[in-house]
């Protein structure tokens, strides 16, 4: 893996309106090491921010932390303005981040219908969480035709949606996605980033992690270069995606080149390296 | 013959029961945490001891002795929890878990042993050797109590793990320990209060078979060989699974006991197990694939 220079490694973060999340000097790992070595970047209200980088780079880690599955050794995770270090999985669903992950992580053995209103976990009030799905089962029909199925019944990109539907249970503020193209057929796929620009426009913040480096960037309004634990470029999206080296070193050495569809990408294997 | 295997396949079910019951406690604590409590044998001893003492030195009927050990062993699994299980580190927590529980279940008999010496005791109570007659059978009334116990507080566990909110994150921390983190759900404390729960079951069955067998610390070492075994076949983690292998089990031992020897019903018991797992090595309701961690 080819490091970039310094002078890109210290290019700013994206200019706009105050971060909502703003992550300084965070280390974090697992066992004796670290991944991030110090991450710094900001992620803009109503942005969807894509972070992209090699295997190993620490992106899903840097997620982790950013949900409080893991706490940081150090450094701040602030959301508006307020300080997230040690605070739980719970305490960060609270303030209205929440957390897709990578894996499929739908329960099971409970059925689809089940498993959205365990979005709601949290809230006590069974009239709240009646509204809350009756609004979700709008936007994801796949509830009303599949609730009574067990989860694990569903197809890769079914189970995806019903995620996504779970974590807006809350209403979140921003949505944090782990890879969710992730073992999706190219159809799948984009309708999967059809939702996330859905609940993009809806206002919500999105932080996604993205194997599929170029559709992530794509995608996204702001992108975040993550190498061997640390920032080494941010920008816009566009900005990111047109770079010429983080092209020659994440996109597969198209730089430069107009971005193909996420299909075309899915089925021509010129992805990403990450 | 006939009449006796038939009185043996009811007593299996009876006794399957009861072990059915310790055994839920057995799975409900590997489902949500990985954890493989060897010491849930001397846990079932210590609740016959404990409704043993109340019985003999307080007077106080084993069944409504269990208003009490139940409580006490719910306690103790929290206790135990708290103090050896919780530091195990997440990565080899189910291999450490064996050591750990085993090294509990040697204190927990060393403890007994010294407060209880190594004779053999058994509960009494009014209808421990009373049996009924009913349509041709006699059937120990203890086997019906203890039946009608277990299954009073299977249905009550059921209704714990699908008809409250506390079951609900019991279900979700068993299926899915990250997600259940993630939409808020704080599983360390479900873990420990499914530990609770897990060990205080065996308060109950630890009296059925404190009042049916006579009984040492020592006796732990056979029921957590038939435990592992019932919950292995019902497949780890699958409450259901437990039930029905543990009913099983205890029936084709009965009957062997009956139309063979009882000699032959304990190897019977574990050749049903190697057996049954040849053919579904996940057991009769196990996970086909590992729980995403």
């Amino acid at each position: 893996m080819t490091s970039l220079s310094a002078e890109q490694a210290t290019r700013p973060a994206p200019a706009g309106a105050e971060a909502l999340l703003r992550l300084s000097g965070v280390v974090a790992g697992y066992g004796g090491g670290d991944v991030l070595k110090g991450v710094d970047f900001e992620v803009p209200p109503g942005s969807i921010t894509c972070i992209v980088g090699p295997n190993g780079a620490g992106k899903s880690t840097l997620l982790a932390t950013v949900s409080g599955l893991l706490r940081p050794r150090q450094g701040r995770i602030e959301f508006r303005g307020r300080d997230l270090v040690g605070t739980s999985p719970k305490g960060i669903l609270e303030q209205g981040i929440v957390q897709v992950p990578q894996n499929h992580s739908l329960f099971r053995e409970m059925t689809v219908r089940e498993n959205v209103e365990m979005g709601a976990f949290l809230v006590r009030d069974r009239a709240d969480v009646r509204r809350r799905l009756d609004e979700i089962v709008e936007q994801f029909p796949v509830i009303a035709e599949r609730g009574k199925d067990k989860a694990g019944a569903l197809s890769g990109g079914q189970q995806r949606l019903v995620e996504f539907a779970r974590c807006l249970m809350l209403d979140p503020k921003i949505v944090v996605l782990d890879e969710p193209s992730m073992g999706l057929d190219p159809k799948t796929l984009r309708a999967v980033f059809a939702t996330v620009r859905l609940m993009h426009e809806q206002g919500r913040t999105i932080l996604l992690v993205e194997q599929n480096a170029r559709a992530g960037l794509k995608l996204a309004t702001h992108g975040v270069v993550l190498e061997n634990g640390r920032v080494r470029f941010t920008g816009t999206g566009q900005e990111v995606l047109r770079h010429p080296e983080i092209g020659a070193l994440f996109l597969g050495g198209a730089a430069r080149s107009e971005p193909a569809s996420p299909a075309r990408q899915e089925t021509t294997g010129e992805m990403n390296r990450d | 013959m006939g009449t006796s295997i038939v009185e043996a396949i009811i007593d299996g079910i009876l006794t399957g029961g009861v072990y059915a019951l310790m055994a839920a406690g057995l799975t409900l604590i590997f489902g949500v945490m990985d954890i493989i409590n060897i010491a849930q044998g001397i846990f079932v001893v210590l609740g016959a001891y404990l409704s043993y003492a109340l019985s003999v030195h307080a007077g106080i009927d084993p069944f409504l002795g269990l208003l009490i050990t139940i409580p006490a062993l719910f306690v103790i699994g929290l206790g135990v929890e708290w103090g050896f299980i919780r530091r195990l580190r997440e990565g080899d927590r189910t291999a450490m878990s064996i050591l750990v529980t085993y090294a509990v279940s040697i204190i927990i008999e060393g403890v007994l042993n010294m407060t209880f010496s190594v004779n053999y005791v058994q509960i009494h109570a009014w209808y421990v050797n009373r049996s009924v007659h009913i349509l041709g059978f006699y059937l120990a009334d203890i086997y019906l109590f203890g039946f009608a116990m277990a299954a009073v507080l299977l249905v009550a566990l059921y209704a714990l793990l699908y008809r409250t909110r506390f079951g609900a994150s019991v279900r979700a921390a068993l299926q899915d320990r990250t997600a259940a983190r993630l939409v808020g759900i704080d599983v360390r404390r479900v873990s420990t209060v499914s530990f609770g729960i897990g060990v205080a079951v065996t308060a109950a069955g630890g009296m059925i078979f404190g009042a049916t067998n006579a009984f040492n610390a020592s006796s732990s070492y056979d029921l957590i060989s038939r435990l592992l075994a019932i919950v292995i076949l019902g497949g780890l983690g699958s409450m259901g699974g437990a039930l029905l292998s543990a009913v099983f089990m205890l029936v084709l031992e009965d009957v062997v006991a009956v139309v063979w020897s009882p000699i032959w019903a304990t190897a019977v018991f574990f050749a049903a197990l190697v057996v049954v797992l040849s053919v579904r090595p996940a057991g009769f309701f196990g996970r086909q694939v590992a729980r995403a961690q």
